[in-house]
């Protein structure tokens, strides 16, 4: 016989037992008995005679009969269905995505939610963070998003009196505060004021880290002369007609407005991340205080870059947008040009067909969206949440409001027309800003990659290592469950510790490190079943047909792997079962311990790394109960299946019912 | 037995000479050379005392000097190990090893490591002791009524709840409870060992730690709840349906007498194994819980030491685990001679 029919005969013999463990021994002799009782029963109607099935069958027909594990089968293959497809629908989530505005934010979908009130009646809507904040014509002041704002307990939302009593004719939304401005010209504020963002106090005016609220606008400021109110991260600007600039807010967010303190005048002012960026009257240039910062421009967001002067000739600027990270000049001559870093995923902005041209731009933490003068509306930049995908109805409006991830159209009527953008999260956002929900699907995928592979790793180890020494005995038996006894001796949280330790200070590609996790998982917990497997093969070598395999002259070890094992395939399987749980359990206890997957791929057991202190478990709560939830719920269920196998592939445990 | 009990600790031995002799290559696969430093530190002390020109000839003075110290001036593994016991000599023909009392030295905490792990262990080993207490007196008679009462609506619950408790990872019921205890009903502290800054005496001091405490021994007992719970009551059901209960019944004894007479005895076997081995496993498990609650134990040492690279207290800790583990097996097989006459352990 040549090697290669071996090797089919050998595939063939695996079908076969598997096919005998799920079908019964003789299938042609079950399957016409079952059709003789069945003729039996059509004819005499006897319906108190047993069926007989084969015991694969009863025991399939026992599993069911469980209500729970049913269930809990349901739900894990919904589980792993969930975790595996799951990141398919998400092209644009990535590890390492952390967003600073978006931190810690609560979960919820109505980030878009304009109140009903407010929808036919719009004057100017703001955001920069989790937020948002709209006003009506009327003077009304509404918020919606997430509102409230981290340990602080203060909700945004909760307007104060005297700014629901007031006309307010101006809003502007910071990162954690609102400043509106009312028809007396007196600034209100509220949301959170450690940094002097709304008012002042001896504390704030003695504190060198933040730029105070000038004084000269405390008591009030002549509305109607007021060209801009915008506000950044804890930072607030007012624009005057006649170019005089007013700055106050936090100057470790930004340092550089020391330089906007000073008496220039500006023609328009705005801020991204790290900067407040300002268009002076006197020069034709982007002013930040800083030289050689943002005199790169480029006409598009990819694309060669030029010497500012060079770029603009004799153009002049007239508007600046600001994303986190760069901007968005609009020329006197209707065209735009951009400056600073983009990523290489942003989306390009339009090419406009001739006469067409931008007559109002609005940005957004990553974004830009622009009006042009026939009305339609383009989006370009940042795309992570479909801030950038315009929707075709959005077209036809009059006015646009750009906000953090959010944009809003509307009509002549000041009615709102489309939306489009980051509706919430879900889940919420962890303290790095990134969506909890796509953290627990992609780091459920890697949680269950590891405890499978582990479980694997462990079960090829157990089961041979339990073969060999069952069947042959003697100083086989002797020697393997010494090196078992040893390696189960072997602490192993502890253990799994220092090897992780010691491989951080390899340098390892972070998959490899995953595949070294998961490699000591399996090499520390094969013990448990190779002493199962030992134990079940001692009792199965006593049986008749092992003998009888001895008679006939079959080699030792095809008895011990092909006529043994499979008559205690059932029992490993229940172990199986159960040692996936418990690697699981593992690997998160490992990873929540900081030993594991390390940040930023997630695993359930490092998403939870954060919640380790009073603060996080008590005020974030959704950053850690959804993701224990996914664990526990996986844990249990595969627990109850495990329980469930084992209480229907015993013949004993049917006496009880 | 006798014979058998030294036969045991001879091979735990064994064990114990192996498993630490491959702790002790893991160890070196760390990059971190301890002649090197020390020799390097001090010849940065030197650099405005002696010529530029003469540093690195004295560097490699002192550094052959710091390996003889401490027995790195060879490559062969088994002599740096079996220095590292302190069976072998260093290059001075002098011993300095496990056995001389020479433990390491702690860079992180400037001391040796015998000095640094005496509190630790003290509090590891008291939060042990009391969590076991806890949940044996717990587990066990619960464990007995599900099993006596097994099928009632009472132990299908239980069923479920101990499902749910030992699916569920330390660190979660930590969270759950941190959450429950400290943040809503702000009953009990979150972390720490003593009030800050305090200073009790007395009654106060006991008071005062034992407020601190109940979390932690809480959490502890919780986790321990589930796993054990079946336990007992499976070995109970199975000792229930031994023939002598049938004949004990049939003698018309008192239920109790048949429960925790007959029956109890014959399901202890299986529990104290479990006992034996859950009571180190705890050390293990207590880990995450001292982390978690900032408990100055030997888990929370392992970890800061981890963190900060002092490996010397890492290959301390680590043999303290093993010997814990070896420990327990020997514990377990001499218990089963006492409490099952039948396990003739002189085989």
């Amino acid at each position: 016989m040549s090697k290669k029919d071996n090797k089919k005969n050998g595939f063939l013999r695996t079908g076969n037992w598997l096919t005998r463990m799920f079908m019964g021994a003789d299938k042609q002799y079950t399957d016409e008995k079952l059709k003789e009782m069945e003729e039996a029963k059509n004819a005499a109607q006897v319906s108190d005679v047993e069926e007989i099935v084969s015991p694969t069958r009863q025991i399939i027909n026992n599993f069911f009969s469980k209500k729970l594990a049913v269930g809990a089968l349901i739900f894990l293959i919904s589980m792993f269905l969930f975790v595996l497809i799951g990141p398919k629908f998400m092209p644009t989530y990535t590890d390492s995505y952390t967003e600073v505005t978006q931190k810690s934010v609560e979960p919820g979908l109505d980030m878009m939610s304009v109140p009903k009130e407010l929808e036919g009646d719009i004057k100017d809507i703001d955001s920069w963070g989790s937020f948002s904040v709209g006003l009506s014509n009327s003077g009304k002041v509404y918020v919606w998003g997430a509102t409230k704002l981290g340990t602080t307990k203060i909700d945004i939302a909760d307007i104060p009196e005297d700014v629901q009593n007031a006309k307010i004719e101006m809003i502007a939304a910071g990162i954690d505060h609102i400043i509106a401005i009312d028809e007396n010209g007196k600034i209100h504020g509220w949301g959170y004021n450690r940094f002097g963002q709304y008012s002042v106090d001896q504390e704030i005016l003695d504190n060198p880290n933040i730029a105070a609220m000038p004084e000269e606008i405390r008591d009030g400021i002549d509305v109607s002369k007021i060209k801009k109110l915008t506000a950044g991260y804890q930072c607030t600007a007012i624009l005057m007609e006649d170019g005089t600039l007013y700055v106050w807010g936090n100057k470790l967010a930004y340092a550089n407005i020391d330089k906007f303190l000073v008496d220039t005048k500006f023609k328009d002012i705005d801020f991204t991340l790290n900067y407040v960026v300002g268009i002076p009257e006197r020069a034709n240039g982007v002013y930040t205080g800083q030289r050689g910062l943002y005199d790169q421009v480029k006409k598009n967001v990819t694309g060669e870059t030029k010497d500012i002067g060079k770029f603009l000739g004799k153009r002049k600027i007239e508007e600046i947008e600001t994303t986190n990270s760069n901007i968005c000049l609009r020329l006197d001559d209707n065209s735009i040009c951009f400056i600073g870093d983009f990523s290489q995923n942003d989306k390009p902005a339009p090419t406009l067909p001739e006469g067409e041209y931008f007559v109002d731009i609005g940005s957004g933490t990553y974004h830009y969206a622009g009006i042009t003068n026939k009305g339609n509306v383009y989006s370009w930049g940042g795309n992570t949440f479909g801030q950038s995908n315009e929707p075709k109805d959005a077209s036809g409006a009059s006015k646009l409001f750009v906000g953090a991830f959010q944009n809003y159209t509307v009509d002549a009527n000041n009615k709102l027309v489309s939306r489009w953008g980051l509706k919430g999260y879900l889940f919420g956002t962890d303290t790095y800003g990134a969506d909890v929900f796509k953290r627990i699907v992609n780091g459920g995928k890697m949680t269950m990659t590891i405890g499978a592979v582990a479980v694997i790793i462990s079960s090829i180890i157990g089961i041979m290592v339990g073969c060999i020494a069952g069947y042959f005995g003697g100083k086989v038996d002797i020697l393997l469950m010494r090196i078992t006894e040893i390696v189960s001796a072997i602490p192993f949280i502890p253990f799994a510790m220092i090897l992780s330790a010691i491989m951080a200070q390899m340098t390892l590609s972070e998959n490899m490190r995953i595949f070294i996790i998961m490699c000591i998982l399996g090499v520390l917990s094969w013990t448990g079943i190779a002493r199962l497997v030992r134990g079940q093969v001692l009792v199965a070598r006593e049986n008749e047909y092992v003998l009888a395999a001895q008679a006939m002259g079959v080699k030792e070890s095809k008895i011990a792997f092909k006529h043994i094992l499979p008559n205690i395939i059932s029992v490993i399987m229940v172990n199986l079962t159960l040692n996936f749980a418990s690697c699981m359990l593992t690997e998160s206890s490992l990873s929540y311990l900081g030993f594991g997957v390390a940040y930023p791929k997630p695993t359930w057991g490092n998403m939870l790394n954060g919640a380790n202190n009073a603060t996080v478990i008590g005020n974030y709560w959704w950053q850690w109960v959804f993701t224990a939830l996914f664990l526990a719920l996986t844990t249990i269920c595969i627990n109850i299946l495990g329980d469930a196998l084992r209480d229907v592939m015993d013949p004993k445990s049917n006496i009880e019912k | 037995m006798g014979k058998y009990v030294l036969k045991r600790i001879g091979y735990m031995v064994v064990v114990l000479l192996i498993l630490s002799f491959l702790m002790f290559l893991i160890y070196n696969l760390v990059p971190a050379n301890r002649a090197y430093t020390d020799a390097r530190a001090e010849v940065n002390a030197l650099k405005n005392s002696i010529p530029a020109d003469q540093l690195d000839a004295r560097f490699d003075e002192l550094y052959l000097e710091y390996q003889r110290r401490y027995g790195t001036d060879t490559d062969n593994k088994v002599i740096r190990y079996l220095r590292w016991v302190g069976v072998y000599p260093l290059y001075d023909g002098t011993y300095n090893g496990l056995l001389q009392g020479n433990f390491g030295y702690s860079y992180q905490w400037r001391d040796d490591v015998v000095n640094i792990v005496g509190a630790p262990l003290k509090n590891t080993i008291k939060i042990n002791i009391f969590a076991t207490i806890l949940a044996l007196g717990i587990t066990i008679p619960l464990g007995i009524t599900c099993a006596v009462k097994k099928g009632s609506k009472g132990d299908q619950i239980m069923q479920v709840v101990t499902l749910i408790g030992y699916s569920l990872p330390t660190f979660i019921i930590a969270i759950m409870f941190i959450w429950f205890f400290c943040s809503t009903l702000n009953w009990l502290p979150p972390s720490g060992m003593k009030t800050p800054g305090s200073n009790f005496v007395g009654w106060e001091k006991f008071l005062d730690e034992a407020h601190y405490m109940i979390l932690p021994l809480i959490t502890m007992t919780f986790c321990s709840l589930g796993g054990m719970t079946r336990y007992v009551r499976a070995s109970m059901i199975e000792a229930m349906s031994l023939d002598c209960i049938k004949t004990a019944r049939a003698k018309g004894l008192r239920e109790k007498v048949v429960i925790y007479s007959h029956a109890w005895r014959n399901a202890l076997i299986p529990i104290v194994t479990l006992v034996v081995g859950w009571f180190l496993g705890i050390f293990s498990g207590s880990l995450v819980i001292e982390q978690m609650f900032a408990l100055n134990g030997m888990g929370n040492l392992m970890i800061t030491s981890l963190q900060t690279q002092d490996f010397d207290v890492i290959i301390l800790l680590q043999m303290f685990y093993v010997i814990i583990s070896l420990l327990g097996n020997l514990i377990i097989d001499l218990v089963y001679g006492l409490v099952d006459p039948r396990v003739r352990v002189n085989k």
